[in-house]
């Protein structure tokens, strides 16, 4: 609680205790320690959720490998789903979002400080619940047992029944207990971008990140507020016989997967809208240009927001809809690549002309451009239900949403964590270190990700733990898993990278790129009050008007 | 002008006295969402945790209640370190030389094809790939009229045999001619819009990398398009005939005249509306507000 | 180089951001909206769908006067927070512990119906998928209602220790949105469960 903790240290402090930095960082409301810690929380998960994505990899490296058993295999694969989605790639969001909104709208603090630290710490401690299965859930076989029901729990593989013990159980409470942080959080982020912006800016002078940023946060309250809902109806089914998903009793198991995927698909748009953000923040910078349609942009986001809420059946083509269901979903998923090509076209225009910067941050997001496009359109192929229909559930399927987040999202999330790591740390990254992370995971990537596609047209179903020898699958699967070693030596030289330079790296200054946006304009680390006086804004870039006094942004805006 | 903008609110004024009011570190928002935790977590392990962790709750929320009521707890962090100034690297902005406007800035492109410039390109393509095709029909010996059937042949499955496709169908030929000219014009447009977007070898790109590009692309999809070109098609001529659409169709397109865009005026200004007040006045000198 | 102090000069600007509170109950409604439409979806559904009795015809007794209750209270807190904005601290405390009565009343009449269903009928919420169903959407309003109730009660207890003063009128205006919306959920529960669904 002392004040000196959170001023700029002086040379003149001598080391603290360990105890009292722990202190400070757990009882911290600032929001660019919550934001680190969200980052450094996602990381760890990255890490073992990677881990787990190798082990699925190696056992499928060729026919009849017995590296797991089928048991594990599932336990693997629907661990390594829920963790990617809740506990690394969603805190990684709301950590950028947490430290960047207020810096960027010339904030002190997020709106509420006290529930922005209780939401961090819901969804930290939602993970561990999560993990403390892998010990604590009485299994079938009495063991400690991880939930195995895959990460979107079809009914009715989560009844009492076909689920024994507690480790479905586990999975639901700690979706529950981080989705509470989750709707917490965007709550913040909601008020913080309505309330909180600084003088002069208003909506329409935000910057991109913050607008990308509120509608995901809309889109957390309309779509995890579903999945809580969802779960509670679980629990109710487990623990107090209740048969909303017991087809012995009338109940509907589709039901359940029309509950999950309501959540289910904004949850993918929850996922790249920061990513978006991210983009339309590095992409104008290195490319020395203003965003292209700053406006159509807003437009196309929106656009976004509502059609996503709308897409969600077209997860279930192969369940049976009715052709009148069918064409509704097939229709509004077509619709929904329209304002997401929109926004391709403005970061194209945007690079177009431009003096472009190849740094490391701005490479991320090219090849975020190209594989984003490439999954939107493998995305368009499986929302045409017909194609759907033979391809569901396949090695297809996992191929393409993987393009999407990985291709698409952790992408921009390398090209975030490159381009605002000299703001967080205050050190420059190593360049030389960042482009080799760039070209070898690259290439793990496409390995991987590319050969994927074409086991599944082949008719290799997903979630199995071996296959036959001699359908045609073997060399693709192997190339597949070879690409994941060079996607995890790509890891290491990033996590390398940042620790190398955090304690190594060249101070950064409080400006490295030359950029625009507000939190450039104070320290780097920024201080705990962040700016020192409110700064005052008239346009989209305040940066550039006070570089270019003689020919500022708002005569143009 | 700046200390006036400083007064804009009650932190700012406790910035000139050197701290900044920031809200205080609490460790009960932890130990609230432990206690949440511990109380769902009692559903899978024991009674006692859901128990104790009901204690955390209820000790998280008074303590918690306690910190914002009835004033929210502060403290005080004093204002260190110097502020950074704004630097550039790029003091030099580069403007646009436009003759009659007075705008330094403008949207790219600054200059587009007009819409009718590539519908002649790829009617003049056009006319340049059927020159080539009808000269291929000729060298191989199976007459004019047989790239014309060939081209159609998705359309009449039934003639099939090489007799066949050389003779005169006045239907295969009407056909052939709506899918080249369509095929080509639809083309052509595309590069009025693409080819001003090459910095740097139009002719390269227009001529010969796009034709290659789409050839390879009708490769792949030719099977499922016209079985019966797949069969019988030479790729070596299919090729050449392509490329000379595409220098042709690049030269007429590239030798039009292009028009200024209208990106710079105001979108009300665009769709037609002719009111005062639609545009926006130049305010002052160059560049001052 | 081209440098400039940080310090923004410009004219003093007119600047009222929207209150933070409001926005941030505002969205939570939105999402508590939200769970009790999956809720309601899933009643609507299941309506009928039930294998065994009972149905709801047979055990569902319709509670007019404790829904009036509620729905009063929703015009005794708007006259409080009113009252609160006038200085009125008194006729504040009355109309608030009026509300708490009436929301007190309607959370009685439902604790008594179910008493009535589960020990008198043996209706509980396995007995069939209208049960499943019923219980969970009454339920989960009536959760809703008991953490307004405490939340009121804690309003209730500063008043009468006298810290309630006029300036918190903001803040006692987003609380009673809160309870606003409990009571427009009541209308929807009440709609479907007694009117279409019985």
């Amino acid at each position: 609680m002392s004040t000196d903790a959170i001023a700029m240290p002086s040379t003149a402090i001598a080391p603290r205790p360990i105890v009292a930095t722990l202190h400070e960082w757990v009882t911290t409301v600032d929001h660019k320690r919550l934001g680190i810690l969200y980052i450094i929380y996602a990381l760890a998960f990255l890490l073992i959720a990677g881990v787990e994505a190798m082990i699925i990899r190696i056992q499928l490296i060729r026919p009849h490998n017995n590296f797991v058993s089928p048991q594990e295999f599932n336990r693997l694969f629907t661990m390594h789903g829920t963790t990617m989605i809740f506990f690394v790639i969603m805190p990684f969001m709301f950590g950028f979002a947490n430290y960047l909104i207020p810096l960027m709208i010339g904030a002190r603090d997020m709106a509420f400080p006290r529930l922005n630290a209780f939401s961090f710490w819901m969804t930290a401690f939602g993970g561990l619940l999560l993990y403390f299965s892998v010990v604590g859930a009485n299994g079938l076989y009495g063991a400690g047992n991880a939930p195995d029901v895959g990460w979107f729990a079809y009914a009715p593989l989560t009844s009492q029944t076909f689920s024994v013990g507690h480790s479905t159980d586990f999975w639901i409470l700690a979706l529950l207990i981080s989705g509470f942080g989750s709707i917490g959080t965007a709550i913040n982020i909601i008020a913080t971008v309505l309330c909180m912006r600084c003088p002069g800016m208003t909506l329409a002078t935000m910057p991109l990140f913050a607008w990308l940023n509120l509608i995901m946060a809309d889109l957390v309250i309309l779509a995890v507020s579903p999945l809580t809902a969802a779960q509670i109806m679980l629990l109710i089914d487990r623990y107090l016989g209740g048969h909303f998903f017991d087809t012995q009793a009338g109940g509907s198991a589709v039901i359940w997967m029309h509950f999950f995927w309501v959540f289910g698909h904004p949850e993918v748009y929850i996922l790249v809208l920061p990513a978006f953000a991210f983009a339309s923040e590095i992409i104008p910078v290195f490319s020395r240009k203003p965003i292209f349609g700053y406006s159509v942009m807003v437009g196309a986001t929106i656009a976004i927001g509502f059609i996503s809420m709308s897409v969600w059946a077209h997860h279930m083509f192969t369940v049976g809809m009715s052709s009148a269901a069918n064409n509704f979903f097939v229709i509004s998923t077509m619709a929904i690549a329209v304002p997401t090509g929109i926004k391709i076209f403005n970061w194209l225009a945007t690079m177009w002309g431009g003096k472009i910067e190849f740094k490391t941050p701005m490479l991320f997001c090219i090849a975020f451009l190209f594989q984003f496009l490439i999954a939107g359109l493998t995305g368009i192929m499986q929302g045409a239900a017909p194609f759907d229909w033979h391809l569901g559930n396949s090695y297809f399927v996992v191929a393409h949403f993987h393009y999407v987040i990985v291709g698409g999202i952790l992408f921009c999330l390398f090209g975030a964590f490159y381009y605002w790591f000299p703001k967080m740390s205050g050190k420059m990254y190593s360049e030389t270190l960042g482009k080799l992370h760039f070209w070898i995971f690259i290439i793990g990537f496409h390995l991987t990700f590319d050969f994927m596609h074409i086991p599944g047209l082949l008719g290799m179903p997903r979630r199995i733990y071996t296959y036959e020898p001699g359908r045609g699958w073997d060399t693709w699967n192997f190339i597949v898993t070879i690409g994941v070693f060079f996607q995890a030596a790509g890891i290491l030289v990033f996590l390398g990278n940042l620790i190398w330079s955090y304690f190594r790296g060249k101070a950064a200054g409080s400006d490295p790129w030359d950029a625009w946006t507000l939190e450039w304009s104070t320290n780097s680390p920024p201080p705990a009050y962040n700016f020192a006086s409110i700064p005052v804004v008239k346009s989209r870039r305040p940066l550039w008007d006070l570089k270019h006094p003689n020919d500022p942004d708002w005569n143009y805006e | 002008m700046a200390s006036e903008t400083l007064d804009l609110s009650p932190e700012t004024e406790r910035a000139k006295q050197g701290t900044i009011e920031l809200p205080a570190p609490t460790a009960w928002p932890i130990i609230l969402a432990f206690g949440l935790t511990l109380v769902f977590a009692g559903l899978v392990t024991s009674a006692s945790v859901s128990i104790l962790g009901a204690f955390f709750t209820i000790a998280g929320c008074v303590g918690w209640f306690r910190d914002v009521l009835p004033q929210e707890e502060h403290e005080s962090v004093p204002i260190a370190g110097r502020v950074p100034t704004a630097e550039t690297r790029h003091p030099q902005v580069a403007h646009v030389e436009w003759k009659t406007e007075e705008l330094q800035r403008a949207r790219l492109p600054l200059e587009i094809y007009p819409i009718s410039a590539g519908v002649k390109g790829g009617l003049a393509g056009s006319v340049a790939m059927a020159i080539l095709a009808v000269l291929y029909g000729i060298l191989s010996g199976h007459g004019v009229w047989y790239p014309i059937n060939l081209l159609s042949a998705g359309f009449f499955p039934a003639r099939a045999t090489t007799e066949q496709l050389a003779a005169i169908h006045w239907d295969a030929f009407i056909i052939a001619s709506i899918v080249h000219v369509m095929c080509s014009s639809l083309v052509g447009l595309l590069y009025g819009v693409t080819l001003p977007m090459f910095p740097r070898g139009p002719v390269l790109f227009g001529g010969l990398i796009a034709p290659v590009l789409w050839s390879g692309l009708i490769h792949i999809m030719l099977e499922a398009l016209d079985p019966v070109l797949k069969q019988r098609i030479d790729w070596g001529w299919f090729v050449v005939s392509q490329i000379g659409f595409g220098i042709v169709a690049g030269v007429v397109v590239s030798r039009q005249v292009r028009i200024r865009t209208w990106q710079y005026l105001p979108f009300a200004v665009r769709a037609g509306i002719e009111a005062p007040g639609t545009m926006r006045e130049k305010s002052g000198r160059n560049g001052e507000p | 180089m081209n440098a400039t102090s940080m310090t923004m000069t410009e004219a003093r600007l007119e600047w009222n951001p929207s209150d933070r509170g409001r926005v941030a109950m505002l969205c939570l409604i939105a999402a508590e909206a939200a769970i009790f439409t999956i809720f309601v979806v899933a009643y609507v559904f299941y309506l009928g769908k039930s294998l065994t009795g009972p149905l709801p015809k047979d055990v569902l007794s319709v509670p007019i006067v404790y829904t009036i209750c509620l729905l009063s209270s929703s015009l005794t807190i708007h006259f409080a927070a009113k009252s609160l904005r006038r200085g009125e601290i008194k006729s504040f405390g009355v109309l608030w512990l009026a509300t708490i009565t009436l929301g007190a009343a309607f959370l009685y009449g439902t604790g008594i119906e179910w008493y009535r269903m589960i020990y008198k009928e043996g209706f509980t919420i396995s007995t069939n998928l209208f049960g499943t169903t019923y219980y969970s959407l009454v339920g989960l309003h009536a959760f809703h209602v008991v953490v307004g109730l405490l939340s009121l009660s804690i309003v209730m207890v500063f008043t009468l220790l006298g810290r309630v003063r006029a300036e918190h009128a903001e803040r006692i205006d987003v609380l009673s949105l809160y309870w606003h919306f409990v009571d427009a959920v009541w209308i929807v529960v009440f709609t479907v469960v007694y009117v279409i669904g019985r």
